[in-house]
């Protein structure tokens, strides 16, 4: 077991965390490679910044936001997202794990504060995959990322917990442990390949969607040369 | 096209009861909005191309791959569109419908989506589901009320738009809108109300002269006076349906004496390529573009409507020189302007019942013209109301997106597009609607009479037409000899 647990925090989280950076950033690359192409492209390239910084932080600091559209699903959202980012960053135990290895460190949450936003996290992951199959919008929009996407990130809360702050056999804790380390290597393999990649992507949607509002000048003749349809009638 | 009309007793019985499958169905009316006759089997393949070929000349691809890559499927938008809160049916979602063309765009136009089609075997585009898109593009208004809602920031809007292009390219557009740009780009009156210019030339003479009577003041519609420093395009329904609008506009620049002209070479502001298809836009826009050079003005001047304003406002500068192109000014914005520098006064005793402001979605939805109206109103309306919600986040008239001009549908935008809008009036207590947009005038006469709510719907400058105090000096006698015409 001891060769598993050390596999699974050496190789093994080298591999899917190299996986999770080059594939985040791939694809945000791709992201803003594409917005140059099209703003190079585009017949009038005045961009309405501040409607465009605006928006995107509307979404960043939603508190106007979620009242207004299914309420209860919001705020489990915004609380479930808190705990999503802050525990696995900001978790004492994560951070030393990070000194001893590339000898880098930041400041921890307390204890107490790291162990209320698992519990929170996880009751909050719960009633949103609850929301999401019990909700008739939700359930006739959803794939099957959609439901399964909160239930793999519940393991590694849950596992965390129980290795931090309950008293198991030494068994148990290194499969519990182990189940946490692949569970989140897990999911950052996933993470650039799977609605996630919303992590990265997220801030710059109004952007892009500004800049594709930006057609190209003299497309009519382009589009009917491609299509064969030059001299056709309207 | 086909329709089903929904008879009195079902539409009663739908408002009853409103979130039911039943009455979903039976709401759903059966347009077809095919235009020329076409080989079924051959759509897919058809919409592919057609798909590609925008693809290629666009900037559609970076929102689609950014899309396809956020989209968290939340369903945060259905509480916000209007058509899924009258129909409670769940393929009124924004986010389903844009799944429709996103699912398509992933299958067929990325490396992931055709692998996993080769494991899998499935998910090519079929028939049944181009018919889906066709249905569902076109009972969308395009309001784009539900972009403000996605915390993901996928702009459905957007993708209606490049849905309804894209079916246009195979033949798939209402015919309404065909018919009338058709006559618009080729045929001989050059405008979608097939108005001929000696038409045009005697309405206008015709409404000078009503309003010497009335005002006492020569008012006059210039026509085609060069170096004029605005060249008005209205929508060009506006010289059949709405002649107040434009009297109340003329008035104004009456009262001002700024130079402002119409052209007879082009006097169209609607442009229905914003609603079906990038290639009419911009052949319509530069059809502004060269009538305004023409003329050799110096501004674009839109009349009171939404989707003319902008087309052309966003557009322009697109299709006709980017930095470089014509500014565009919307009627309201000049009326404040003059207003605010103490150019035009009105009287504040001439319209004394409750009125309130319809916020037109093209106007509005980004922030362009909200405030300034609301002023000018509150200027001279004593009993001002607002519509709850307003401005950025106003609801849709339930005709946007060119769906008014469907007159077979317009049980659907009655009771099911519009329903939230009627609530909405309703709850306003209003007794005049001022809503500045051709297309959202006719669309809220219609809802209110088939709602029958009794409201009279207006637009902004036919009030102020009723409030507008001339100067003496613009006075004349009522034998005095007409002048103005012939300049």
């Amino acid at each position: 077991m001891d060769a598993w647990l050390e596999f699974a925090r050496g190789p093994l989280f080298r591999l899917s965390f190299g996986v999770m950076m080059l594939g985040l950033l791939r694809i945000l690359l791709l992201d803003l490679y594409g917005a140059w192409e099209a703003y190079r492209r585009a017949g009038d390239k005045t961009l309405p910044w501040g409607y465009i910084i605006r928006r995107t932080l509307v979404w960043f600091f939603p508190f106007n936001k979620v009242l207004k559209g299914r309420p209860f699903y919001s705020i489990c959202s915004i609380l479930f997202h808190i705990g999503l980012i802050l525990v696995p960053v900001l978790l004492f135990a994560h951070i030393q794990l990070w000194q001893s290895g590339v000898g880098i460190s930041w400041p921890a949450l307390p204890k107490p504060v790291a162990d209320w936003l698992t519990i929170s996290t996880i009751v909050f992951a719960l009633a949103l995959f609850i929301g999401r199959s019990f909700s008739r919008m939700s359930s006739f929009l959803s794939r099957k990322q959609d439901y399964l996407w909160p239930l793999l990130l519940l393991l590694p809360f849950v596992t965390g917990y129980v290795c931090a702050n309950m008293s198991v056999g030494a068994s148990t804790y290194q499969v519990t442990m182990l189940i946490h380390i692949l569970s989140a290597e897990l999911i950052f393999v996933l993470l650039p390949f799977t609605k996630i990649a919303h992590c990265i992507l997220l801030p710059f949607s109004q952007f892009v969607s500004c800049v594709a509002w930006r057609f190209p000048a003299d497309t009519d003749d382009a589009v009917c040369t491609t299509l064969n349809k030059k001299g056709a009638p309207v | 096209m086909k329709t089903n009309v929904i008879i009195v007793e079902e539409r009663q019985r739908a408002f009853k009861s409103l979130r039911t499958d039943e009455i979903s169905e039976r709401q759903k009316l059966k347009v077809r909005y095919h235009v020329e006759d076409f080989d079924v089997n051959d759509r897919p393949r058809r919409f592919l191309e057609a798909f590609a070929a925008i693809l290629k000349h666009s900037n559609y691809r970076v929102a689609l791959d950014h899309f396809i890559r956020v989209s968290a499927k939340c369903s945060r938008c259905a509480t916000t569109c209007h058509v899924y809160q009258a129909t409670g049916n769940p393929k009124d979602i924004p986010c389903y419908r844009s799944e429709l063309l996103l699912s398509v765009y992933r299958r067929h136009f990325t490396m992931g989506g055709m692998l996993r089609s080769r494991v899998a075997g499935t998910g090519h585009l079929t028939d049944e589901k181009v018919q889906k898109m066709a249905d569902s593009f076109y009972d969308c208004t395009a309001c784009r009320r539900c972009n403000h809602e996605c915390p993901s920031g996928i702009d459905h809007g957007l993708i209606t738009h490049l849905g309804r292009y894209i079916l246009s390219e195979i033949g798939i557009a209402p015919r309404a809108l065909v018919v009338s740009t058709r006559e618009q780009l080729e045929g001989a009156s050059g405008n979608t109300s097939a108005i001929p210019v000696p038409a045009l030339i005697d309405t206008l003479e015709f409404l000078s002269e009503d309003m010497r009577e009335e005002k006492r003041v020569n008012i006059t519609f210039p026509l085609d006076v060069e170096g004029s420093e605005f060249v008005f395009f209205p929508a060009v329904s506006d010289f059949l349906m709405e002649a107040e609008t434009l009297m109340g506009i003329a008035a104004v620049f009456t009262a001002t004496g700024d130079s402002w002209t119409t052209g007879t070479g082009y006097f169209d502001g609607i442009n229905y390529g914003l609603f079906y298809s990038d290639r009419i836009l911009e052949r319509v826009v530069k059809k502004i573009d060269i009538e305004t050079r023409r003329l050799k003005g110096s501004k674009v001047l839109i009349g009171e409507c939404g989707h003319a304003s902008r087309s052309a406002k966003q557009f322009l500068p697109v299709y006709c020189g980017g930095k470089d192109a014509y500014p565009v000014v919307n009627i309201m914005e000049y009326t404040w302007d003059v207003w605010k520098a103490g150019r035009l006064k009105l009287d504040p005793n001439v319209v004394t019942e409750k009125v309130t402001y319809h916020d037109p979605c093209n106007i509005a939805r980004q922030g362009w013209i909200v405030d300034k109206p609301r002023e000018l109103l509150k200027a001279f309306c004593k009993n001002y109301v607002e519509l709850s919600p307003n401005g950025e986040d106003a609801v849709c008239c339930g005709g946007g997106g060119g769906t008014v001009s469907i007159d077979e549908i317009r049980p659907y935008r009655t009771m099911v597009g519009g329903k939230v809008k009627a609530d909405q009036i309703r709850k306003s207590g209003c007794k005049i609607l001022v809503a500045p947009c051709a297309n959202c005038k006719k669309q809220l006469k219609e809802l209110v009479e088939d709602q029958k709510i009794e409201c009279e719907v207006v637009g902004l400058h036919d009030l102020i037409y009723k409030a507008i105090i001339f100067d003496d000096s613009l006075k004349v006698s009522p034998d005095e000899k007409q002048t103005g015409e012939e300049e």
